[in-house]
């Protein structure tokens, strides 16, 4: 085994304590506030060589030749690694698709993509060694039209297999039919951007090779399970010579579920025999990860005059980029939540992705939910005007509600109570008037834009349904490992797992739900590594459900030993027996006395997995299924002021309706409602990645703009906990929902101040200035 | 990053001295823009000239006027009294420029010299006339959303990114210049250039001139004066467009009037036709509409920037409004 470098993760022992439902601290957040916590940038061994990538200029091209030789000569070099030095299967690719060289041969299929890697005593002797790797390319014309890569034959394939990675229709009841019953009938076309995760921790980790043959990992990621599963055979090394390690996290949103350096550097440490570390910069982060799918939608909706649905025609088309990545899930989540938690008897849906030169898609926060509502919240506001109906009354009118069906046919099993939400929002008090004494609050803040002449306010709503945990048959079961002995006098509990806490508080609620399930103040949450089972992915906001289910199962087992153990010790019934405060506690007698006591020596380790009620695929004809296994509902009330004149926004306030089934940690809660609907405030008013014809022109964060603490106001939160009976503690998955609801909310304000109709997001100054 | 040798000046004239006997030399003042420029390879400077430690970081007084340091740090100069006091559009032009952070470190002379933010100027895999002159332009034919409607060229459709200048060019400032000649003073509306057929010249002063200074002059009117900035949220990003106002009156008419215009030129654009139509006129807001409209009939706008036109004639009727009834 080799040596752990240093600033490598650490046990974290969960500080203060509290259990489910307390307000827990977060063992990472002074560190992080105070510039003292360990991301995976700051990982460092000594002697360790630096990596870099070959990455191509160009979306199209076919490689003629590459040249590695002034390279190899560079001093300080170390090695220069292209495809033919990848050990195992030449390509990779998260949810087993297997389509994505590791490094590129024969063409290139997006700007970006990788070709060859370095690796050398010092980053910028690594860097000025790739310039002097030679490509010959024969440049060809990127393929960037989505629509024909859906539709059109004659559209040359961007892969070999064809362009469309997945069509998935879904149909209910007879909308040709139902067309002739329509009183009112509303249509739209709507797109959406390509949206960036823009994390703050840049892909990066350190590879260490070892002397089994084997290689130590240490990465930031989302799903370690799943990178061994495509870094083992491309490798060519059996899942037991790579031992990974999660290291510290800045944030990912999505943009760490598919690798990214992870092969590479082993690549490099196995070679040279160093240990290897890697950091991309921010430009090449924009290239070294997925994004969100641009969409474009055509919807049309008839309804009879009181504003009720009867039927929803949908075209949903996903531009997935070069490679496969997460597109075929986006697809299945897009076409079963096309029409959102609406009951509509006649409906035709039609989702495709597609493979095109530009940058690959995968996942984001919302994946595939989030294009489909910004479509269906604005065809609501448009069915609510052609009715005469105000926008929270027409979405009451369509709700769904528990015992309703999905367009999927799948039945809402739990409380779904919509309609109360929509009403409780309304009913939220409004923000007062802008003040036109304080800059911030106007439109254009500190830049002194407006001084209130011409400023609309307007109110719009938006609402939101997401699927929690992974869909569509797929069992993404959790594990946990609960060892609980006694350790300086006290017991303590470690929790081990593989779940990545990626900063959204996941090892503060697994300490939580320790200390209430084993009645101990002491938790430490182990590093997360591949030594324990498959914790599933920090994604589809699934893992309070999933992996707490684990850990709240798995310490039940340890609690189950401990009362063997105490109903033995005292005589007590089991059932007579809890243990609370570091104590055993009998229902009848009081104190019986410590655990510590009651341990002694003794070890009690129990390892669970935790599964959720399986979930069916989705008919590739009618799109039929029980393919979610729970579904969580956001609601949001946007208050805009716009200038109109010069076309600027400020979003006044933000009210959030959402229900959670259970409150597990009410400030981490809040902080999950509040980015998310910051995340999609972004996606309403600026963030965009801009694509030309293949090519990204805005890879910073000085052009690729998000959202700053000017830029997003206040919120409101009402907060509902109707319990899922299926889920552990009740709870619904809450990472989320409030990413989907923001964006339609804030944008049909904006059309409610401006009369305008705004159909892409986001929307910029010149939307609502016009041209003349 | 190409490599580089990097030498602390001790004086005004040894830095001019030694940018000037190697051609590839710059000056590094804050870093702020060139330093990001290395790491992109979009410049490569093979001695870097440290001016950001001379003793220009002093704010003067002089008759009426004030006289600021090169080296003088942005947030310094937007929260200097007598800047807040005499050229309100100053201070504002400044602090609705970059962040908090890059300001406390970007300086004067540098703010003035920074270039442009054209995306394909910084992307050296595409061709750009002012990165490598004669290579092309990728931006004509292409995302051209922050892209010049005044002034430009065949050769390149970029814009200057400065705010602070967009203010300085309003208020007629000049410009000190300690060059291997000696000292010059250059008024600002002269410093900087159109693209032409030279786009790879953003201004005129030759290789090894160090601004020292930049003086601005005694302008009783300019205390009403103001700064606006249309841009994609509320900090941290380039201006769309921008509009720096000085508006005199006489009652109700316009005795004197300074117009510039940012985000819509290769150079801080001064609309002195607009300040024609006013001058001598009456303040309203008809007025101010065919002021812009004046300025704007020569603009030709871009497939892409198209809206930039209405958007600016949007931005200078609402300061000058906004100042006219400041001033009633």
């Amino acid at each position: 085994m080799s040596v752990a470098p240093a600033r490598a993760p650490r046990d974290i022992a969960a500080p203060g304590g509290g259990g489910v439902g307390d307000s827990a601290l977060r063992p990472d957040g002074v560190l992080k506030v105070r510039g003292e916590f360990a991301y995976s940038s700051d990982l460092w061994i000594d002697g360790m060589l630096w990596g870099a990538t070959l990455r191509s200029p160009h979306p199209r091209a076919k490689i003629l030749s590459i040249d590695t030789s002034e390279a190899l000569a560079h001093p300080g070099v170390w090695t220069v690694l292209t495809h033919e030095d990848v050990p195992g299967r030449k390509h990779f690719g998260v949810d087993h698709t297997w389509d994505q060289p590791v490094l590129a041969f024969d063409e290139v299929r997006h700007q970006g993509e990788p070709i060859a890697l370095v690796a050398a005593d010092h980053p910028e002797t690594a860097r000025r060694a790739l310039e002097k790797i030679r490509i010959e390319y024969e440049v060809l014309e990127p393929l960037t039209d989505a629509r024909r890569a859906a539709f059109d034959p004659a559209y040359p394939r961007v892969q070999p297999r064809g362009n469309v990675a997945r069509h998935q229709p879904v149909r209910v009841g007879d909308v040709d039919a139902a067309r002739e019953l329509a009183e009112v009938v509303v249509s739209g076309e709507f797109q959406v951007g390509m949206q960036d995760q823009a994390f703050l921790g840049p892909e990066s980790g350190l590879a260490i090779p070892a002397e089994d043959g084997g290689v130590d990992l240490y990465v930031a990621t989302q799903w370690m399970h799943n990178d061994l599963e495509q870094i083992g055979p491309c490798l060519g090394l059996a899942e037991d010579k790579i031992r990974m390690t999660l290291s510290g996290v800045g944030g990912a949103f999505g943009g760490r579920e598919d690798l990214s350096m992870q092969i590479h550097a082993a690549m490099l440490a196995l070679r040279t025999g160093k240990p290897v570390k890697i950091v991309y910069n921010r430009y090449e982060s924009f290239f070294g990860h997925v994004h969100r799918h641009p969409a474009q939608m055509r919807y049309e909706y008839g309804a009879t005059k009181d504003g009720r649905i009867v039927y929803a025609d949908v075209e949903i088309i996903l531009d997935g980029g070069a490679y496969t990545s997460s597109t075929k899930n986006v697809v299945g989540n897009a076409a079963s939540l096309a029409v959102g938690p609406y009951v509509i008897p006649n409906v035709r849906i039609d989702a495709y992705g597609v493979y095109t030169n530009n940058p690959p898609c995968g996942a984001m926060r919302g994946f595939g939910a989030v294009q489909a509502c910004f479509a269906f919240e604005s065809m609501m506001d448009r069915l609510a005007d052609a009715c005469g109906l105000d926008p929270v009354t027409v979405r009451q009118v369509n709700a769904a509600a528990e015992g309703s069906a999905l367009a999927t046919g799948q039945i809402i099993w739990a409380p779904l109570p919509m309609a109360e939400m929509l009403q409780t929002a309304r009913e939220l008090p409004m923000p007062a008037p802008a003040d036109t004494g304080d800059l911030r609050d106007l439109p254009g803040g500190v830049s002194q834009t407006t001084h209130g002449e011409g400023v609309r306010r307007g109110v719009g709503y938006g609402v939101g349904l997401k699927n929690i945990c992974f869909s569509e048959g797929y069992d993404d079961y959790s594990t946990a490992r609960v060892r609980l002995e006694v350790i300086g006098g006290e017991p303590v509990a470690m929790v081990h797992t593989a779940a990545a806490e990626v900063g959204q508080g996941l090892v503060t609620l697994e300490a939580q739900i320790a200390r209430t399930e084993l009645g101990v103040r002491r938790v430490v949450i182990q590093p997360a590594d591949n030594r324990v089972g498959d914790a599933g992915s920090s994604s589809a906001s699934r893992q309070s459900y999933m992996t707490g289910g684990a850990v709240m199962t798995a310490c039940q087992a340890v609690r189950e030993g401990m009362a063997a153990l105490a109903a033995a010790r005292f005589g007590h019934a089991r059932d007579d027996l809890s243990f609370t405060g570091d104590k055993v506690v009998s229902e009848s007698a009081g104190v019986l006395g410590t655990i510590a006591e009651l341990l002694g020596d003794a070890v009690i380790e129990e390892t669970r997995e935790y599964h959720h009620r399986p979930t069916t695929g989705m008919d590739p004809v009618t799109g039929r299924g029980d393919s979610h296994a729970q579904l969580a509902l956001c609601v949001h009330r946007a208050v805009v002021d716009v200038d109109v004149d010069l076309g600027l926004v400020k979003v006044v306030e933000l009210a959030a309706v959402q229900d959670v089934g259970r409150i597990l940690n009410r400030v981490a809660l809040e902080g999950q409602i509040h980015g998310g609907s910051a995340q999609g405030l972004g996606l309403a008013v600026m963030e965009e990645i801009v694509v030309e014809n293949g090519r990204v022109r805005n890879p910073s964060f000085t052009d690729y703009l998000i959202p700053t603490i000017l830029d997003m106001p206040p919120m409101r939160l009402e907060i509902l906990e109707n319990a899922d009976p299926r889920a552990p503690y009740g709870l619904r998955g809450a990472g989320e929902p409030s990413t989907l609801s923001s964006t339609p909310a804030i944008v049909a304000a904006i059309r409610d101040a401006t009369g305008l109709a705004l159909t892409r997001v986001p929307v910029r100054p010149e939307h609502i200035t016009g041209s003349s | 990053m190409t490599p580089f040798e990097y030498l602390r000046a001790g004086d005004p004239g040894e830095a001019v001295a030694a940018v000037a006997g190697r051609p590839g030399a710059a000056f590094l003042g804050g870093g702020t823009n060139l330093v990001d420029h290395m790491k992109l390879g979009v410049a490569g400077p093979d001695l870097l000239v440290d001016v950001s430690r001379l003793p220009l970081d002093r704010v003067e007084e002089t008759a009426g006027g004030l006289r600021v340091g090169a080296a003088v740090r942005n947030s310094d100069l937007a929260a200097h009294p007598l800047v807040r006091e005499r050229y309100p559009v100053l201070a504002r032009a400044l602090l609705s420029g970059a962040s908090g952070q890059l300001r406390n470190v970007a300086t004067t002379a540098g703010n003035l010299l920074q270039r442009t933010r054209c995306p394909y100027f910084q992307d050296v895999t595409t061709p750009c006339n002012k990165r490598v002159p004669g290579s092309g332009c990728s931006a004509i034919g292409g995302y051209t959303r922050y892209h010049a409607i005044l002034g430009a060229s065949e050769h390149c459709v970029a814009t200057h990114p400065s705010d602070m200048a967009v203010a300085m060019a309003a208020l007629d400032a000049v410009v000190v210049v300690l060059g291997p000649g000696g000292e010059r003073r250059l008024p600002i509306g002269e410093l900087y250039r159109l693209p032409g057929d030279a786009p790879q010249r953003d201004t005129v002063l030759e290789h090894g001139d160090l601004i020292t200074a930049v003086e601005l002059p005694h302008l009783p009117a300019a205390r009403r004066s103001a700064y606006r900035k249309v841009r994609d949220r509320a900090s941290f990003s380039f201006a769309l467009v921008s509009v720096a106002a000085v508006l005199d009156l006489d009652g109700d008419a316009v005795r004197d009037v300074r117009l510039a215009l940012g985000g819509v030129a290769h150079k801080p654009w001064r609309a002195a036709r607009a300040e024609e139509a006013l001058r001598g006129g009456p303040a309203t807001e008809d007025a101010f509409r065919r002021a812009a409209d004046a300025e704007l009939a020569g603009a030709r706008p871009l497939p892409g920037n198209e809206f930039k036109v209405a958007m600016t004639r949007g931005v200078v009727v609402a300061a000058l409004r906004d100042l006219a009834e400041e001033g009633r």
